[in-house]
């Protein structure tokens, strides 16, 4: 299990937020980390790639819309996509209990993300220090390499012991637990997306008529038995529509010409 | 003095630099001020030989700054070309630059926040999902194809426009046609994730009556015959409401809705 906790450590660096290997947060962030790939990924080294997507997209239906407006974060999603995951797998204990544990782990995981962050501000004054000194070489490894250290130990170590430590003892921690504790965990893992959901609609509804397109989204699917394919393609034909027809705004104090003869 | 003359490549190695480093030493102060400065960094010996020019170049772009990185590369490729301006002596100061990467990081970041992770991605990702159904591999593979397909040409085609027209290229972005490009795009945001909670929210009643005469009535089928997954509905929609409404935390949502769970499992409401 130590050659798969590694893989899955190195794998949970790559996708860390200020990890730069991937061209930043192109290939890290908003690729490894997303639940639905790193599933795939998890899956894919603990040798059971199936459940690994079936949990991922459980998984990423919760942290869907999740943004990260100036570094303040609800939840760790690289704590969820790696470690979490890999725990959920290794649980055997399905998709919903896997998000219960998930969202745990995302939750406490903010904490870890905050230290890098105040660490990061010391690397941030020998920075500043070497821009003083006109050492441009030092700025370089204050800002894009040494940073990328205390990361490294801070994404890989807890990852590796959470997965290398987690497959000898989850199964039993799971199977101690609670029948009530189970079946909490169950209805909460299906529920959950309901809060990533909700960000994205707060985001982006600004009336109460906009949730019209919501409902009619939901209807597609328990109604009309559409499947999300069917549904984005008719989702961007209603848009291309909104597109098309929606009036230009009016510039201020231009008036409506007003057709005062008689029409007959 | 021979003009200094920034080519393909030193763009392209800015951009490189950018979109890799742009969040690597973020702190609670400085998000990506550093980011900005390694941006630069590729070309500040070619466009300031001289050492305490380029010094100042460079604090100048180690200032507080942040925003979103995909949209954002606009305002690197627009600055670029702004600083080889004034290396070549054109009258630009350094404050002119500064104020202009100040003002535009804002507005920036709220239209790549909106278009990015609140659009293109949650859009993406449904599909993804969709097409993972039952663990296949096309749901990943369609997500990372369609991503990296969509932002790699896409950050540089709008780098290369903020090189190359400067200040008048953020028009293109807060023009009226693509304000209404985007009010288009949140409606379909909106119209996917109602197809999103019906098909990833679950959650159904074991609750059962029996009458006085001895006939067992299930209530869930019974919901299912009126209204399919009518219970999600009611859990996403009252969750957006204490979130965008009563201003709950999603923290908070996620330890009201474990408090709903524990208590609808304790007095056997839902069945998990």
């Amino acid at each position: 299990m130590a050659f798969e906790a590694t893989l899955i450590g190195i794998l949970c660096y790559l996708g860390a937020l200020s990890s730069p290997w991937l061209l930043g947060v192109t290939g890290g962030w908003y690729l490894l980390s997303r639940p639905l790939v790193s599933g795939m990924l998890v899956g894919l080294i603990l040798g059971d790639m199936q459940s690994g997507i079936l949990i991922g997209v459980a998984v990423q239906a919760v942290y869907i819309a999740m943004v990260t407006p100036g570094g303040s974060m609800p939840a760790d999603l690289n704590f969820v996509a790696y470690p979490a995951i890999a725990l959920g797998i290794l649980s055997g204990k399905g998709p919903e209990v896997a998000v219960a544990l998930a969202a745990t782990i995302g939750i406490a995981g903010t904490v870890l993300f905050n230290l890098m962050l105040v660490l990061n501000s010391w690397w941030n004054h020998r920075a500043d220090v070497a821009l003083e000194n006109g050492n441009e070489r030092g700025i370089y490894l204050n800002s894009a390499i040494w940073p990328q250290a205390s990361l490294f130990l801070m994404r890989f170590v807890p990852t590796f012991i959470a997965v290398y430590f987690g497959a000898q003892y989850i199964n039993v921690v799971m199977d101690s637990l609670p029948k009530m504790v189970l079946s909490t965990m169950n209805v909460l893992g299906g529920i959950l997306p309901a809060v990533g959901i909700a960000i994205l609609l707060k985001q982006i509804i600004k009336r109460y008529s906009m949730l019209i397109y919501f409902l009619v989204g939901f209807i597609c699917i328990v109604f009309l038995k559409l499947n999300m394919v069917a549904l984005v393609i008719v989702g961007a034909l209603l848009a291309l529509i909104h597109y098309n027809y929606k009036p230009e705004p009016q510039p201020a104090g231009a008036t409506v010409p007003v057709d005062d003869k008689d029409e007959f | 003095m021979e003009p200094r003359k920034l080519s393909r490549q030193d763009l392209r190695r800015c951009w490189r630099s950018w979109m890799m480093y742009n969040l690597s030493s973020m702190s609670f102060e400085r998000l990506a001020s550093f980011g900005f400065c390694l941006s630069m960094l590729p070309v500040a010996r070619k466009l300031y030989p001289d050492l305490q020019q380029r010094k100042e170049m460079l604090k100048r772009h180690a200032s507080f700054y942040n925003t979103e990185p995909q949209i954002g590369a606009i305002v690197n490729g627009m600055v670029l070309g702004l600083e080889e301006k004034r290396a070549n002596g054109e009258p630009i100061d350094g404050e002119t630059i500064n104020t202009l990467k100040v003002g535009l990081m804002g507005p920036v970041a709220g239209i790549g926040d909106s278009m990015i992770p609140g659009m293109l991605i949650p859009i993406l990702l449904s599909i993804g999902m969709a097409l993972a159904a039952g663990g296949s591999i096309l749901g990943p593979l369609f997500y990372t194809v369609a991503w990296l397909g969509i932002i790699l040409p896409g950050t540089w085609f709008l780098f290369l426009k903020g090189y190359h027209m400067g200040s008048t290229s953020v028009e293109m972005l807060v023009s009226s046609k693509s304000t209404r490009l985007r009010e288009a795009l949140s409606l379909l945001g909106v119209f996917v994730m109602g197809g999103v909670a019906a098909s990833y929210v679950r959650l159904g009643t074991g609750m059962e009556f029996v009458t006085r005469d001895g006939v067992n009535i299930q209530l869930q089928p019974m919901l299912d015959g009126i209204f399919p997954q009518l219970l999600p509905l009611m859990v996403v929609i009252g969750t957006w409401y204490l979130m965008a409404k009563r201003g709950l935390s999603p923290v908070k949502a996620m330890l009201l809705l474990l408090v709903v769970a524990a208590t609808g499992v304790a007095i056997g409401l839902f069945t998990g």
